[in-house]
């Protein structure tokens, strides 16, 4: 890698870890005017900087807030460089479908797990909060999900998440997706109970459950 | 209907009241205090749906009674969910028909829109009146026997509320003077609150969800947090009342900001450790906590609530500033009586003074 390169790689990654949202748009515009292929300048600076957030999350030197400010800085570097990305060099992602089950509206937990499912490379498409299972099923048949990733914070609603796997078993489709539970009330039992592929406690965990489910 | 009963043939022998007075005051009890912290479970004891407690103060007071009155736990929380100061403020609230509310909409759309926030008159805005008129037939009722508590949200969790969880964790980073804003205004909700509840003869029980370091950090929380916490506390304290302080999810690195910020006693979630909150802040504090409301209350079995107890017991039961059998949050509207039944069970077969030994007994099985 020419030094150039390397050092807008790590500038790039920097900006994300430092919350600089200016930096990483001036540094991916340079990246650009340098010739630098965009897709790398993603993986190795953008994605570099936010799995290096991930660790810091883990460790707690950062927390949510830290987690978003530095998601919105990669996302407007990405914004920068995705239309220079060359159509085939994606390869085919893992598609997850994600959301919060319907009777709850808190998704930062949701949003978290969809932040580190982009950056480790999942096509992410995300229902939002307060969504009927159905829903969870009909967007994962139409876009060819290999993963269903279910959130809540209530109680009330985990029985939305046993909906989910019910609905899919009674349409012979619960061999076609890997579901995948998460929240404050959720346990590996609960998980276990309702049938579900796996449970992960933070977003991190989810990250490798989703990883390990599609290996 | 048919109300699950206590299967243990041992009653109390003190009123709640009597024992948490002699509690605190070192004396004989005839066992542990116990709060299971039933929220809208309630409406099940008296076959009620949970919709129905709006704008009904009524029967939300009938149901806390009822409730306390089968289980004989000590203390009495008035509580629905945690939005009512926030929707008295301007946010909407969505109230499924039998099942906990949520937050529709934040009051604010942007922070933008700050100046339009008024504090809320606690006799006049939302379902405040109503809370406020289920706490005063509470106290009437019971109130000489069982202490009568209301819910309140403090100020940065209901900030939160005001413009949105993900807007107002973005604003710390972005915006600071906004977030003190938004803290300061509800504050002054909650202060008006404070003392509407307090004037109505009962206690503040004060839950800061989004102060919890699954969250925040630590910084933050002592930058945006803990200044209007400690003033929420203060007024308190003037009025004479002691204050339990309950932060969800993971919270061992602020609980010395807890006890600053002047809590007497700290509800802890399963997410905390009760040893290492006895090791670090047991001398200054009174800790409640921490049996899995979910997990375990909600979804296990009676024997699992049993070990959970014991296990929780055996870790805190001689914590210096004594120590509330609780589970770790508010219970799942579904928990099951006997679940309950089997939690102040537990804590009566234990008995008074804790015996180690015996708990090691009672665990073995």
């Amino acid at each position: 890698m020419s030094e150039l390169k390397a050092k807008l790689f790590q500038d790039l990654s920097d900006a994300v870890v430092d919350m600089d949202e200016e930096k990483t748009v001036e540094t991916s515009h340079r990246v650009i005017d340098e010739g630098i292929d965009a897709y790398e300048a993603i993986e190795k600076g953008l994605a570099h900087g936010m799995d290096r957030v991930g660790e810091l999350f883990d460790q707690e030197e950062y927390f949510i807030p830290e987690v978003l400010i530095c998601s919105d800085a990669m996302y407007a570097g990405v914004e920068v460089l995705k239309p220079h990305l060359k159509g085939d060099e994606q390869g085919e992602k893992k598609k997850v479908v994600i959301g919060v089950i319907e009777g709850d509206t808190h998704d930062i937990g949701k949003n978290l797990v969809k932040i580190m499912l982009e950056t480790s490379g999942f096509d992410v498409f995300d229902l939002g909060r307060d969504i009927p299972p159905q829903q969870f099923v009909d967007k994962a048949k139409e876009v060819g999900a290999h993963i269903i990733g279910l959130s809540t914070l209530m109680t009330t609603t985990m029985d939305g998440m046993r909906e989910v796997v019910r609905i899919l078993e009674e349409t012979n489709l619960r061999e076609q997706f890997k579901v995948i539970v998460g929240g404050g009330p959720i346990s590996q039992s609960f998980a276990d109970k309702i049938g579900a592929d796996g449970y992960a406690a933070n977003a991190a965990d989810a990250v490798r459950l989703a990883r390990k489910l599609v290996s | 209907m048919v109300l699950g009963q206590s299967e243990y043939f041992k009653r109390d022998l003190m009123t709640p009241s009597e024992r948490l007075s002699a509690y605190h005051r070192g004396e004989p009890v005839d066992r542990l205090p116990c709060v299971p912290i039933v929220g809208n479970t309630a409406a099940r004891v008296v076959g009620t749906k949970v919709s129905q407690f709006r704008g009904n103060g009524k029967l939300l007071a009938h149901a806390h009674i009822e409730a306390y009155r089968l289980f004989q736990y000590d203390i009495i929380r008035i509580f629905t969910d945690l939005y009512t100061q926030a929707e008295a403020m301007g946010a909407t609230v969505h109230y499924p028909e039998d099942e906990t509310a949520y937050l529709e909409k934040p009051a604010l759309a942007s922070h933008g829109e700050l100046d339009q926030l008024q504090p809320a008159d606690p006799y006049r805005d939302g379902n405040l009146p109503h809370h406020l008129e289920a706490m005063k037939i509470a106290v009437d009722k019971v109130g000489k026997e069982v202490t009568v508590t209301g819910a309140l949200t403090c100020p940065f969790t209901n900030a939160s509320f005001l413009v949105g969880a993900e807007q107002l964790v973005r604003l710390m980073l972005r915006n600071p003077e906004a977030v003190h804003r938004l803290c300061e205004i509800s504050l002054e909700t909650n202060l008006r609150y404070a003392k509407a509840i307090i004037d109505a003869g009962c206690t503040p029980s004060l839950t800061d969800a989004m102060s919890s370091c699954t969250v925040i950090s630590p910084r933050q929380f002592q930058e945006f947090s803990y200044p209007y916490l400690k003033r929420l506390i203060d007024y308190i304290h003037s009025r004479g009342k002691s204050v339990t302080l309950h932060i969800c999810g993971k919270t061992n690195r602020i609980w010395d900001r807890m006890v600053e910020a002047g809590a007497d006693c700290i509800s802890i979630d399963n997410d905390a450790d009760l040893l290492e909150a006895k090791e670090k802040v047991g001398c200054q504090v009174r800790l409640m906590g921490n049996v899995k409301p979910s997990e375990v209350m909600l979804q296990g079995t009676g024997d699992d609530v049993r070990a959970a107890v014991l296990d929780c017991l055996s870790k805190a039961y001689d914590n210096p500033k004594g120590y509330i059998v609780a589970s770790g949050c508010s219970l799942p509207t579904e928990t099951p009586f006997r679940n309950i039944h089997a939690m102040l069970d537990t804590v009566r077969k234990v008995g008074y003074p804790v015996d180690p030994e015996k708990l090691e007994r009672l665990s073995a099985g």
